[in-house]
């Protein structure tokens, strides 16, 4: 996919007799292929490379692996990749050391938590709909995750591991940031000082340290903050840091949209008689989101995507629960298939996410 | 910024007396009271806050001090860059860490730089395999998260290079194994100030010579050669120095004696994972970065360029990328920023950064505020002289007569 040509020039009627295909071919290699010595050499280095690592790949991949329904005998005499780790290993390398019984309510919460970010990509009703969406996926999960309720037997918060727990963060923690990030983006641009103080002092501390250094924060600071007795777990102090992470990206992101906005837009607006905040909610923000929006799916993006940093603070993301799965003596081998397999669904789900943000920005633009 | 929009020119509405100016009006009124009581509210929470702190840590039998600094640490490191025992303090074993993290930002600093570079020239080439294979790459590493190719890396660098004494020998002379990569290396038994004072003075002649050019071709038009000279004068003056017996450079070629190897630079395995994996994740970043700034120039130059007859390579050096870096810098340091601050993931292969003490400190200490405090100090102050320096730069490599 390439947004490129924005504006196509007028179609060119042609009139010369049409070429063979292979002519037509054989221009294109040249001009694109072979178009003068440097060009050559390189493409040549490059099939070159290509002839030598895709073979490679494709033994270990496919020709030489064990397929999902080998066994561990057949993986240690095979000479690539052992896919019957997946199908032994999967229920570990998703769930970690969620109880065996209960596992489907962790499965389940995954698949609330993606249909959830499935629906809002294309959310069609108001925020307050899509705010509603969201809590109501949360607390599935909570529900789902913790047990308690419904008759469903509660599960410890460290048990919640690999692929809910990953999804559950990222996505809630962000859904939970944006309007803050918004509320900050625009407390940074007011003209009360202490608002715009309070904003900036938010800001630029957690943009200049580290991810790990606030999950740092969250795990040992943010107890202590506490009153005596409020604890409950390292699971809510994640949720909270993380949150308040993300605000002062997403924030950054906002100002980003508020710095390009047209001001006679915003006095037209009070002319006809608009509050401040109407302003703010008819006329700037939808403007200013939009303009921001590239900015916010990196950010977003790269959200997610640091999300599995939670394992170096103890908690079990996809890679934890691979080592884990890898812990196993018979097993060991193999961390590169379940490292692959985790890869490919960070693969999938980015590119869907940003593809479909991409689109978005161009379906809401002013024509 | 909107607050300094122009006002509403209401006093030029016709009929209307201009309004006095008052100095208490509603409005100001208003937002004095919200911003007293935000900051009464803010204050009050700050103390609440400090006093479950107090509260906390009196359970566990603390208080905020930052004495433990100078007592004995305990604990030993992955690798050091200053003399470092067990038997050092707290200050001295977090000092560690901050040279290790700046070592570590430093190296993929320059690597990543160099990979993001050639991968976003690489992805507007003419050649449309090359400029694929680049995409892809850029593609591929955007979206996977850096902690997934860390550890990948890692734990194939442990499983899959061989031990020390079957060593792969990589071309140059280095040597790779799985305790780590090991490069040729100079060392400098004699004359360290004589090839310092050679520095200089290179660095001062290459300055003036390339002002000299730049002078010459906004006279004539004619380019003389800058790089070439400038290489053979730093060669020539070594080889001179070390003909005269001023400075002795050896070449310490790392070697297989007994059960180790000896000689030549050691990295660790965990720091050349780290090295390399951050090196090519930040690489496609920068790629993506490189590549917006190049397809910003203007199409129109190139094709003039290339109508007065400059090659490819001058066209790309001479027009493109001196236009493109005015684009590139501003998002490049804000790329080089994340870099400096995810050097921080190095906990998770055990390499000892400045998180990596701090972790191991906490833990042997429970003094989580003071250290995170330190750790935070110590970040914030890495970023802002390296945002002072990437805005210096972007003052520098912006053509004269322009603003911004």
């Amino acid at each position: 996919m390439t947004d490129a040509a924005p504006a196509a020039p007028p179609p060119i009627i042609d009139l010369r007799p049409r070429r063979p295909r292979h002519v037509v071919a054989l221009e294109w290699a040249r001009t694109n292929l072979f178009d003068g010595v440097v060009n050559t050499l390189l493409t040549l280095a490059t099939v070159a490379f290509l002839l030598w690592s895709i073979p490679i790949a494709l033994r270990w991949l496919v020709i030489d692996a064990v397929g999902i329904g080998g066994d561990v005998a057949a993986c240690k005499t095979a000479g690539g990749a052992c896919w019957a780790f997946l199908r032994v290993k999967g229920d570990v390398i998703l769930t970690g050391t969620y109880p065996f019984d209960e596992r489907w309510r962790a499965q389940i919460a995954a698949v609330v938590t993606l249909a959830t970010v499935a629906v809002a990509l294309f959310w069609r009703g108001g925020v307050l709909g899509l705010a509603g969406l969201f809590l109501a996926g949360c607390l599935a999960n909570l529900a789902l995750l913790s047990g308690g309720v419904l008759g469903l037997a509660p599960v410890d918060a460290t048990r919640w591991n690999g692929l809910p727990l990953v999804l559950f963060l990222s996505v809630f923690t962000m859904a939970a940031a944006l309007p803050i990030g918004i509320f900050l983006a625009l407390a940074r641009k007011s003209q009360a000082v202490v608002i715009r103080l309070v904003a900036i002092a938010w800001i630029e501390t957690i943009r200049g340290i580290p991810m790990v250094a606030v999950l740092f924060a969250g795990v040992f600071i943010l107890p202590l903050l506490m009153p005596p007795g409020w604890y409950t777990s390292s699971m809510v102090s994640i949720f909270v840091v993380l949150t308040v992470f993300h605000a002062a990206y997403f924030a950054e992101d906002v100002r980003s949209g508020l710095d390009d906005f047209d001001a006679g837009q915003i006095e037209a607006a009070y002319s006809i008689g608009l509050t401040h905040w109407r302003t703010l909610r008819l006329v700037v923000l939808p403007q200013a989101l939009r303009t921001a929006l590239p900015a916010l799916t990196n950010s977003i993006i790269g959200g997610y995507k640091d999300t599995s940093l939670v394992a170096i603070v103890g908690l079990f993301d996809l890679m934890a629960t691979s080592r884990l799965a890898t812990a196993d003596v018979e097993w060991q081998a193999y961390s590169l298939e379940a490292n692959i397999v985790v890869g490919a669904f960070y693969l999938v789900t980015c590119v869907a996410v940003s593809e479909r943000f991409r689109r978005l920005a161009h379906i809401d633009a002013p024509k | 910024m909107a607050a300094t929009a122009p006002a509403a020119p209401a006093d030029l509405v016709v009929g209307r007396p201009p309004p006095k100016p008052v100095l208490l009006t509603r409005r100001r009124i208003r937002s004095a009271t919200w911003q007293t009581a935000l900051a009464v509210a803010l204050i009050a929470a700050g103390y609440y806050a400090h006093l479950n702190v107090t509260r906390n840590l009196a359970a566990s039998g603390v208080a905020i001090d930052f004495g433990f600094l100078t007592r004995e640490a305990g604990f030993d490191v992955s690798e050091q860059l200053v003399a470092y025992t067990p038997k050092d303090s707290y200050a001295r074993v977090l000092f560690v860490g901050f040279l290790n993290t700046l070592l570590l930002a430093a190296t993929t600093l320059v690597l990543s730089s160099a990979i993001g570079l050639a991968i976003g020239i690489a992805s507007t080439s003419r050649n449309w395999l090359v400029r694929n294979l680049a995409r892809v790459y850029i593609e591929l590493l955007r979206n996977l998260p850096k902690l997934l190719i860390v550890l990948a890396l890692y734990i194939a660098m442990v499983r899959g290079l061989p031990l020390v004494r079957a060593a792969w020998t990589l071309p140059g002379g280095a040597l790779l194994a799985n305790r780590g990569l090991y490069l040729p290396w100079p060392e400098i038994p004699v004359g360290t100030a004589a090839l310092a004072a050679i520095a200089v003075v290179w660095i001062a002649a290459t300055w003036t010579w390339a002002r000299a050019v730049k002078r010459h071709q906004d006279v004539t038009g004619v380019r003389r050669a800058v790089a070439l000279p400038a290489a053979a004068g730093l060669v020539f003056a070594v080889a001179l120095a070390h003909a005269a017996g001023v400075v002795e450079v050896r070449w310490s070629v790392p070697a297989l004696t007994g059960f180790n190897i000896t000689g030549g630079a050691h990295l660790t395995v965990q720091f050349t994972a780290l090295w390399l994996s951050l090196s090519i994740y930040h690489a496609s970043q920068i790629a993506e970065i490189v590549r917006g700034g190049i397809i910003s120039v203007d199409k129109g130059q190139r094709e003039a360029a290339a109508a007065l007859g400059l090659r490819p390579s001058r066209v790309l050096r001479l027009i493109v990328l001196p236009q493109a870096i005015r684009v590139i810098v501003p998002p490049l340091g804000n790329q080089y920023l994340n870099l400096i601050k995810n050097t921080s993931i190095a906990l998770a292969v055990g390499y000892s950064d400045l998180v990596g003490v701090m972790n191991t400190a906490v833990n042997q200490t429970f003094r989580p505020v003071e250290l995170m405090l330190v750790v935070m100090l110590v970040f914030l102050a890495i970023n802002l002289t390296t945002a002072a320096a990437l805005n210096w730069f972007a003052a520098w490599a912006r053509p004269p007569g322009t603003t911004r």
